[in-house]
Parts: C-alpha cells; sequence; structure tokens
C-alpha cells in the first residue's frame, strides 16, 4: 500500500482531531452499549429493586444501578410459567422455515433470471423488489383473508408462509445478483461432459454456497424479528418470541424484569448469528447494492 | 341451588380416557363430530341432552371453543380454573389473551371475515360491543331454551348491578342481549393514606383547610392538594408527584378520564343521546358549548400540575408508577387494587393506599350558576359475547360457557383467586365477601368495594359514555383534543371547538 | 489483486480461477432454453403473485367502496369519495407531514452520525472489534428495542430520563409525555439502532476511495478536512443515496417501536402516516379510507423502489468498470 509511504506531519489541527475523534467514539461506544448493558442488569433484577434511580444531579449515586441482589427468576418464570420454550421452538421453525423455502425457491428463481434474458425482465425485478418494501400495514387485511380462507391463521406454516412474503424477494433479488457473477462456462463445460442441466445447476450452487448460508441467516434474522405478521397471522397457535414478550405487558402491571429477561433471549442469539454473518451483513441489509 | 352436578367436579378423567368413553358414547347416540373453523370441534349429542341436567351440562362433550379475550385478571382467573368447566362439561375452551388493541384488530378482522375463528368474544361495550354488536348472537334465544343448563339466577336485569346488562349487552335497540356483563372495571381514586396524614400540617398552613380526601373533595381541590405535592417534591423528591391520569397513547381511558370529569359538572354530556342504548346516529355533539369549554380549563389546570408523565402512562403504565410511589394520587380501576396491594411489587401496599370516589365536580366551574355537581364515575365493562357466525351448535356451546363465566359461582372463585370485579348482585353478600372489605384482607379488590358498589355506580355518579359504531374513533377524536389542550397547542375553547368538528364531521353533520 | 478488495461478488471469489472471463452471461452464445428457465423461476413468481397480487387487487377494490362492517351488508360502491375525503383530513396531511419530519430527523442524524464514525472508524486500529460492537443494535428486533427505550425514558424509573435530568438538558418532567422530546425519543430509538448500517456503508464505501487521488491530494498539502470533502465525500455519495433510500422506506415499513412507546401519541405529535394507517384500518375498522391511505404509501413506496433500481444499478456498475480497469 502506498498510503503508508505518505508522510504525516503533526500538526495542532491533527492532534486535536485525534483527541476528538477518540471522545466521539468514547462516547459512541457508550451510546451503543448502555441500553444493552442496562438491559442485561434489569433482566436480573426484581421489580422494586429495578424502581431504584439516583437522585436528578447525583452522578456519584450510579452505582445504584449494580447495587442487587441478582435473581434469575424472570427467566425461569419465563420459561416455566410462560411457556417461552415454546415460543422459542416457534420462532425457531418460522424462521429457519421461511429461511429454506425462500433461499431454495429463491435460488432457482434468481438462477433463471440470471441466465433468461427477455422482454420485461426489469419490470419483473422491480416487481419482486416492491414485494419486498410494501408497508405491511398496508396489505394485512387482505393478507389475512387469504390466510384465513387457507386455514394458515394461526399455523406453523401460515407463519412460515407470511415471513416468506417478505424473505422470498429478497434471496431471488440477493442471490440473482451471486449467479450474475458465477460465469456461464462452468454449466457450459458441466454439460459437456454429460450433466443435465439441472446437474449443472446443482453443480454451480457450492460456488455460490457461503453466500447462501449467509444469506439463509439473515432470512431467520429478518422472520426472528418481525412483529406485525407474527401477531396478526400467528397468534394462537404459532407465537413467537416478540409476539411472547409484548404479551407480558400485562393486566395490572408491566412485567419489566420478565421483558427485559425476554429481551436479552430474543436478541443474543440474532447478535451471535449477526458476528457470524459479519461480512455478508452489509450487502444483505442494502438488498446487494453494496458490498464490502 | 344452582344445577351443577356435583359429582361432576370431583370426576377427574384423563383427556385420552375422555375421547375414548366420549367418543364412544358420541357414536352410540348418532351425534357426529365435525371440526370446524380455526382447532374447533364440535360433538353434539341432541338427545342425550334431554335425560339429565348433568346431561344438559356434558351435552357438548368433547367440543372445543376459542375464547378470544382481553390481558385482564378475570381472563386470567378463569384461565386458571378453566379446568373446572372442563371437568364440568367436558368442553375444551382455549383462552387466547391479548392487550385490548390486539383483541380489537383480531376480533375486528375475524367478525368481518365471517369466519368464526373466535366463537366467544371479550366483548368491551365501547372498542368491541359498540362497532361490532350487529355480529354477536341475541343471548335471549337461548336463555329461555331448557336443553340449555340455565343459571337459576337467570340473566334478567336485576340480578346484574344497575345498568350493567344495559351497558355491555343492548346496543341500539331494545330486544337483542349481545353480552353478558362478564368483568366491570370502576374508575376510583386510590391516594396514599399515610403521605396525606404525613403532611397534612403543612398543607393546612399553605392552604387553609385539612389535607384528606373525601367524597366532598372536588376537582378543585385536586388543583390545590395536587399543586401542594408538586411543590413538596420539588424541594423534596422522595414526596411524590400529586396526582395522575391515563392520557397515554390508548385513546379509551383518556376519553374516559375527560369524559368523567366533564359529567361531574352539571353532568355534561357528549351527546344527546339515552346512554343505556346508544345510537347509530347521535346527531351533534356538545363539545364546544360553554360548560365544556369551563371544564376543559379546569381539566388543563389539573393537567399542569399533574405528574408530568400524565400523557404517557395508561391505566398499567400509571399504575406501575404509582406502586413505585411516584405519585401519591392515581384515579384507576378497581380492578388494580390487587396489584396495589401486594408488598411484593407495590410501595404503597400494607395499609398505606386508601379508596374512594373520584372527586366531585366544582360548583365554581359549573356554567349556570347551579349546584349540581356529581362524584362522576364510569367503568369499562366487558362482556362475553357469542359470534353470531358460528354454527348453532358451537352457540350453544359457547352459551353454555357464557353462562358459566358470568355465573355466581366462577365470580366468586375469581374474586378470591387473582382479583375479580363482580357484576353479579349476590357475590356481595358473600359473608366471606362482606368480611373481606376490612384489612387485613383476603380479596384486596374487596378494598374498593365500598367506594365501588355502594356509591359509585349508584345514580347519580355514574355516566356510562355513548354507545356509538364509531366509537374509537370517537375516543380517539376525544384523546387528540384533550391533549392537545393539555399540551399547550391548543387552548380550551379550540381544543373543544376541535374535538366538534371532528366529531361532526364522523357523522356526517 | 487490487480488484479483489473491491470485489463485487462473494461468489465470483469462490470461482477466482476462472475470473478472467467476463461474468456477464449475455456475452454467451449457448444458453439454456427459455422454458426451462422459465420452469425454474415459475414456483417463486407463483407464490409471490399469490401474496401480493391478490392483495394489491382487494386493496385497489377496498379504495373504491365504503367497505361495510355490519353482517351480511354488501359493500357500496364509493368512486373516488375514499380518496376525497382524504383530502380534507387534517390528520392525513399531518400524518404526511410528521412522517417527512420524523424520517428527515432520523436521516440526518443517522448520515451525520454514522459518516463520522466511519471516517473515525476506517484504517484505526480497533476497526474490527469496534464495528463488531457497534452493529449489536441492529440485530433486536425493533419491538424489543421499543421496549427497552420505553424502560429507559420512563419518568419514575429510567435510566435515560435520570440522565437527561441531571445534565439538564430535559426540563420538561417527561420525555414520551412531552410533544417535544417525544418525537426525539423515537427518532433517537432508530438512530441507535440503524446508524450502524450507515457506518457500515459508509465504510464499504471508503474502502473504494481510491488511494490514488488522496494521495495525490496529499501530497498538494491538502489536509484531512479538504481531502474528505472534495475527495472521499464525492465518492461516497452513490452509498449514501441507497442508504438514505433504504432507511427511509424502513421508515415507514416498520413502525413497531412507534407503536409500542407513544402509540402516535402526545398529541399525535408522533403520528406518523402509517401509525396512522394503523389506527384507520385496525382500530376505527374503516377499511375503504384505510385502504385509501395504504394506496398512497404504496405509490411512495413503488417511486422509492424505482429510484432505487435506477441507483442500484449505476453505481455498482460504475464502481465495477472502475475497479477493473
Amino acid at each position: 500500500m502506498a498510503s503508508r509511504e505518505i508522510v504525516r506531519y503533526r500538526s495542532p489541527l491533527r492532534t486535536a482531531l485525534q483527541g476528538l475523534s477518540i471522545l466521539f467514539l468514547i462516547f459512541f461506544f457508550v451510546w451503543t452499549v448502555l441500553p444493552l448493558l442496562i438491559m442485561v442488569v434489569s433482566s436480573f433484577k426484581d421489580l422494586l429493586d429495578a424502581f431504584q434511580l439516583p437522585e436528578v444531579g447525583d452522578f456519584g449515586g450510579v452505582g445504584v444501578m449494580f447495587d442487587f441482589k441478582p435473581t434469575g427468576a424472570h427467566y425461569v418464570e419465563l420459561f416455566t410459567e410462560k411457556h417461552f420454550g415454546v415460543y422459542l421452538r416457534n420462532s425457531l421453525i418460522a424462521s429457519l422455515g421461511s429461511a429454506a423455502v425462500s433461499v431454495s425457491l429463491g435460488s432457482m428463481a434468481a438462477y433463471a433470471l440470471s441466465r433468461a434474458e427477455f422482454r420485461g425482465k426489469r419490470d419483473l425485478l422491480f416487481w419482486i423488489i416492491s414485494t419486498r418494501m410494501a408497508p405491511v400495514v398496508a396489505v394485512m387485511v387482505p393478507l389475512y383473508v387469504i390466510f384465513r380462507s387457507s386455514g394458515l391463521v394461526g399455523t406453523l406454516p401460515g407463519l412460515i408462509l407470511a415471513y416468506t412474503t417478505f424473505n422470498l424477494p429478497f434471496a431471488i433479488w440477493i442471490l440473482k445478483g451471486f449467479f450474475d457473477n458465477v460465469p456461464y462456462a462452468i454449466e457450459e463445460a458441466a454439460q459437456c461432459d454429460g450433466c443435465t442441466r439441472w446437474q449443472a445447476f446443482r453443480l454451480i450452487i457450492p460456488l455460490v454456497a457461503p453466500g447462501i448460508g449467509a444469506f439463509i441467516v439473515l432470512c431467520v434474522l429478518f422472520g426472528w424479528n418481525d412483529f406485525l405478521f407474527a401477531s396478526i397471522i400467528g397468534s394462537g397457535g404459532a407465537k413467537t418470541l416478540p409476539v411472547a414478550t409484548a404479551e407480558l405487558v400485562q393486566p395490572v402491571k408491566i412485567q419489566w424484569g420478565m421483558i427485559m429477561a425476554a429481551g436479552v433471549v430474543t436478541t443474543v442469539p440474532m447478535m451471535f448469528l449477526g458476528l457470524l454473518i459479519r461480512r455478508y451483513l452489509v450487502a444483505g441489509l442494502t438488498m446487494g447494492a453494496v458490498r464490502e | 341451588m344452582f344445577s351443577m352436578p356435583k359429582k361432576a367436579l370431583y370426576k377427574p378423567i384423563s383427556r385420552r380416557k375422555f375421547l375414548e368413553l366420549g367418543g364412544g358414547v358420541a357414536t352410540a347416540l348418532g351425534a357426529g363430530s365435525i371440526a370446524v373453523g380455526m382447532n374447533s370441534v364440535i360433538t353434539r349429542r341432541p338427545v342425550y341432552a334431554y335425560s339429565s341436567d348433568e346431561a344438559k351440562w356434558r351435552q357438548y362433550e368433547g367440543s372445543k371453543l376459542v375464547f378470544m379475550s382481553e390481558n385482564t385478571p378475570p381472563s386470567f382467573a378463569i384461565r386458571d380454573n378453566i379446568q373446572a368447566f372442563y371437568d364440568l362439561t367436558g368442553i375444551e375452551v382455549e383462552i387466547l389473551t391479548d392487550g385490548l388493541p390486539t383483541v380489537q384488530q383480531k376480533v375486528g378482522i375475524d367478525l368481518r371475515s365471517g369466519q368464526a375463528d373466535y366463537h366467544l368474544n371479550y366483548v368491551q361495550d365501547k372498542p368491541i360491543g359498540s362497532p361490532f354488536a350487529d355480529f354477536y348472537a341475541d343471548l335471549n334465544e337461548f336463555t329461555v331454551d331448557d336443553t340449555l343448563p340455565l343459571d337459576p339466577q337467570g340473566y334478567g336485569d336485576d340480578v346484574w348491578f344497575e345498568n350493567y346488562l344495559d351497558a355491555c349487552g343492548v346496543y341500539y335497540e331494545r330486544g337483542p342481549i349481545r353480552a353478558f356483563p362478564y368483568d366491570c372495571a370502576v374508575s376510583c381514586t386510590f391516594y396514599r393514606q399515610d403521605l396525606f396524614e404525613q403532611l397534612t400540617k403543612d398543607f393546612e398552613a399553605d392552604y387553609g383547610y385539612r389535607l384528606e380526601f373525601t367524597d366532598e373533595t372536588t376537582y378543585k381541590d385536586m388543583v390545590d392538594i395536587t399543586e401542594f405535592f408538586g411543590k413538596m417534591h420539588e424541594r423534596d423528591s422522595s414526596i411524590p408527584y400529586g396526582y395522575a391520569q391515563h392520557h397515554g397513547s390508548f385513546g379509551w381511558t383518556t376519553q374516559l378520564d375527560i369524559q368523567r370529569h366533564m359529567y361531574a359538572q352539571n353532568q355534561w354530556l357528549d351527546f344527546a343521546v339515552d346512554d343505556t342504548l346508544g345510537s347509530k346516529n347521535p346527531g351533534p355533539t356538545n363539545w364546544g358549548d360553554a360548560q365544556s369549554v369551563k371544564a376543559m380549563e379546569g381539566y388543563k389546570a389539573l393537567a399542569d400540575v399533574s405528574h408530568p408523565d400524565n400523557l404517557t402512562n395508561g391505566t398499567l403504565e400509571l399504575n406501575t408508577v404509582y406502586a413505585a410511589g411516584g405519585v401519591a394520587m392515581q384515579i384507576q380501576y378497581h380492578e388494580f387494587a390487587a396489584s396495589v396491594e401486594d408488598a411484593e411489587q407495590s410501595v404503597a401496599a400494607g395499609g398505606k393506599t386508601a379508596y374512594a370516589m373520584g372527586p366531585k365536580g366544582a360548583v365554581e366551574w359549573n356554567t349556570d350558576g347551579g349546584d349540581n355537581v356529581v362524584n362522576a364515575t364510569n367503568c369499562g365493562i366487558g362482556g362475553i359475547g357469542i359470534n353470531a357466525g358460528a354454527s348453532m351448535d358451537l352457540q350453544r356451546a359457547a352459551f353454555i360457557f357464557a353462562s358459566w363465566a358470568c355465573s355466581h359461582e366462577t365470580q366468586l372463585m375469581v374474586l378470591q383467586g387473582v382479583g375479580g370485579t363482580p357484576t353479579r348482585k349476590s357475590v356481595l353478600e358473600v359473608p366471606e365477601v362482606k368480611e373481606a372489605r376490612n384489612r387485613p384482607t383476603t380479596m384486596p379488590n374487596a378494598l374498593t368495594f365500598e367506594a365501588v358498589y355502594d356509591k359509585g355506580i349508584r345514580s347519580p355518579n355514574m355516566v356510562l359514555g355513548p354507545k356509538l359504531p364509531k366509537s374509537n374513533e370517537y375516543h380517539e377524536i376525544v384523546r387528540v383534543g384533550t391533549q392537545q389542550c393539555i399540551a399547550g397547542e391548543l387552548s380550551a375553547q379550540e381544543a373543544c371547538d376541535s374535538i366538534k368538528d371532528e366529531l361532526n364531521a364522523i357523522h356526517d353533520i | 489483486m487490487a480488484a479483489n478488495i473491491a470485489d463485487i461478488g462473494v461468489a465470483s471469489e469462490a470461482v477466482r480461477g476462472v475470473r478472467t472471463i467476463d461474468h456477464h452471461p449475455e456475452s454467451f452464445n449457448h444458453r439454456p432454453p427459455r422454458y426451462y428457465l422459465l420452469w425454474l423461476m415459475l414456483p417463486a413468481i407463483l407464490l409471490l403473485a399469490a401474496i401480493s397480487l391478490y392483495p394489491l387487487v382487494w386493496l385497489i377494490y377496498m379504495t373504491l367502496h365504503e367497505v361495510q362492517l355490519a353482517p351480511g351488508k354488501s359493500d357500496v360502491w364509493a368512486g373516488i369519495d375514499n380518496f376525497s375525503r382524504l383530502a380534507s383530513d387534517k390528520k392525513f396531511a399531518r400524518g404526511w407531514l410528521t412522517l417527512f419530519k420524523y424520517s428527515a430527523l432520523c436521516l440526518s442524524v443517522e448520515i451525520g452520525l454514522g459518516v463520522l464514525v466511519a471516517v473515525i472508524l476506517n484504517n484505526n486500529r480497533f476497526e474490527k472489534i469496534l464495528v463488531t460492537i457497534f452493529l449489536m443494535p441492529m440485530m433486536m428486533a425493533p419491538v424489543i428495542a421499543g421496549f427497552l427505550y420505553m424502560f429507559l425514558y420512563n419518568g419514575t424509573f429510567g435510566w435515560y430520563f435520570w440522565l437527561l435530568q441531571s445534565i439538564g438538558l430535559l426540563e420538561s418532567g417527561s420525555i414520551l409525555g412531552n410533544k417535544f422530546w417525544a418525537m426525539f425519543a423515537i427518532v433517537a430509538t432508530d438512530v441507535w439502532q440503524w446508524t450502524p448500517l450507515i457506518a457500515l456503508i459508509t465504510l464499504a464505501g471508503l474502502k473504494r476511495v481510491p488511494q490514488e487521488q488522496l494521495e495525490a491530494h496529499m501530497v498538494d498539502g491538502a489536509g484531512p478536512f479538504r481531502n474528505f470533502f472534495s475527495v472521499a465525500l464525492p465518492n461516497l455519495y452513490p452509498f449514501l443515496l441507497i442508504a438514505i433510500l433504504l432507511r427511509f422506506m424502513d421508515n415507514f415499513r416498520f413502525i413497531d417501536h412507534i407503536l409500542i412507546m407513544t402509540g402516535g401519541g402526545p398529541a399525535n405529535a408522533t403520528k406518523i402516516l402509517p401509525t396512522y394507517l394503523f389506527d384507520v384500518s385496525f382500530k376505527f375498522f374503516e377499511l375503504g379510507r384505510g385502504a385509501a391511505i395504504a394506496f398512497t404509501l404504496l405509490l411512495l413506496t413503488i417511486l422509492l423502489g424505482l429510484a432505487l433500481t435506477i441507483v442500484f444499478e449505476d453505481p455498482t456498475r460504475k464502481l465495477r468498470t472502475e475497479r477493473e480497469d
């Protein structure tokens, strides 16, 4: 890298800038981490401890945040009385299921779209991406009617299909970008060797596999974090973690401790997944427009 | 006596065993079992139903119903006790609970789609009953059917507290009853008696009268008391703010709050309609008249000194603030007493809290110079209604549940458990319940019974509020107008006019 | 290897051996027959059609009717009534305004902070670890974020409430109950969750700023500011544009945290159009009116989508060619 050879002069401006940027980084770090920290800490507090705050302006009193007897009671209660085990399972099945459906159907379609040239392809692609972007509230009522008449409301297959409404266009769009990058020559060569077209298609799948793996994870993430579909289409038989968490706002009290615990349970697995696919995150969240 | 076959309660039977037995019996009697709707099954044995009282209860043995209910203590109590119903009838009832806004959505979509996924609905009188009344079966058809297990007390107007049946069961026309009263949360004042006693000297020095909360305390006094607490809070933040209401994101609770305040002065009402009946065409609203503006000014004065979070809190949130010691007085629904009295989650438990009716109107705020002021009280009444889109057999099976859930025995059971809000008069006559009105008590909700049942819901204090097909939008309009006034965006006159314009607009006036 | 750093496709890395061949398949003569590709496409397309076209038809039907609530009554043809009524609906207009205000606030803060973070982090020793930490909030479900911030803002036991009061910034006794602060509160939640995305996008963009240009500039004696504004920023525009479009779209797609925290209050201060739509359709059950509002939202979505597809095609292609020169 040539840039290393450039001599950088220490100027007061540069030093000041450096100091400021470090300050800013510290601020941004605290801003990012503090809410998460409070969530985790509060999930181990009982209700009255969680209500403790220092006097206004008393910065010395911040220690109150950590002055409590930790209790795992909220977690225990979540999984024993509130059946979070079941909801965790529902969340897993629904998001994994939808990811599987989206990526398998999506990769076929993406491959075809990548290889085919026809009039109106652009329009088709635009339609695909716009289904992903439509505001959920706008289409909820008719969607409910469709789902209801097929007996899918309140079932896991229904929820899988609901998540597919946003995961499938996403998968097609992203995977098309992947196949665009695989030279057709490979398939041609394979077909010369006597493969059928389908076999040739399967042959190039491993080439895009790391990407596909990452986008399966992203589909899982989108499904897992969804709330509106889950609360309306999945209601009843297919309750997921976000919906179950919202239901902790209960008759006569808001179960803050348990909500925080549920937040931890819902968020931590996704954070790990996020780390896992760190490299593909930007591509995924920008619909493939930006790659790192 | 209630015609509950005793032995049924003591006949635990495993579900599988039951299905084998029930299935066999059903076939023998020429009945069939069909799956209908989502998660529901109906098993009917019409011939069997005539054979005995027990048979009336068990005629739909093996059926499965879905009850869509709100996250309220009675629903939870019923869910905890649903085994008793199953043991009695063999009908399985799945109880789904959600926050009211979600219940509204789901019930609304379900009813509209014409397919009865939820055979039984928790019919809150205004948010659900008013817009969807026509979708619910007329329960009168069932109450005269002697092949159904009927309640020995009956279902007449007189077995419930005054106005309860009208409020939750009658919509726009006399005759059909759309729902039975199942719970009724009535507003009353929760206040910190310990703080009142502790601070009365300071208060008297400033304001010249004793710091106490009685039936004669007016909204104007409330401004004094609240202001006083606010001042004390400035000086010593361990003393809480004075007062708070629920002006949060849910329209109905805000509307109920302002409605009480409006009614307290001159018994002012939004519309010239009979509230027990409601109206599909309520005509022009009274908002914007001199009385409403005057009262709104008073309301703003009170809100100005109240807890600053006043505009975000709903019932739950406010109660959490009260339980955390953040406010000295709250207007709250009496079902919340159980949580306030729970020492594990409330600093206001153990005799610190006293209960009274809502404040009286202030004569000074009457515009006609008269002295017509009342301790306005209102309620959210929840009925159980049956989806008319369900098949007749499902409806009949659902009726058995509705009747059971609203019976004397069940209400007593709920009261002893999580804390219910009885709707049948007879429940209050039970010696155990009478005793529970005094501390120490096993039924904390009973501490509110004097304020609620002996005084609050009696005429002239009770205001039912208008039943309109567009209730929810009406609530929202009133909420936003009130909030705009409290937030200082509009003057009282402007806010009332804005409410008036919008209400008239939705009713095409 | 320079081409590799800025590689457009992840997949092509896997097939590096054959990179000499251009990856535009249209440059080949033998393409698979159409019917075969059609069959591959069909399942996905049909499924998508079922779950998107049918609702659209429904939606249009509802916009043109007065949808009846009472059982057994059929819907009444309303022509454009539902739309013309919107014209006089103050809350509809206000909903749009609030939506734009909300989005403008979110986007400007997110872009400002995000670019700053990216510029500071770029080639920083701790870049990897810090970026990893910073992207944690993005993984959180918006509902959970809503609850978490509601907890932090609470006037009785909220830590952010305490902090803001303690530093003397918050004079009002309430965050979510105050018209002015409530808007900032929901914006802050969005900023907390999504600034990292902007930072990531910007970082990706910064990596592609041609080093030679920077160096040439520096040799000319340009300071860090001029360097940023005259070299780096122009290169970042396409990336920022994509970020803005995507975030703007998400601003009205995801309203979970607003529904949880304020429900649009106080006094409609945070009632952005989608939350108003939510009220009209699901609280008031005015399905016709709701559909009309939804339709206007869809139109905006389509416009944004069009813009996005155009942006998508251009800058990336430009970058692609630049790289391979």
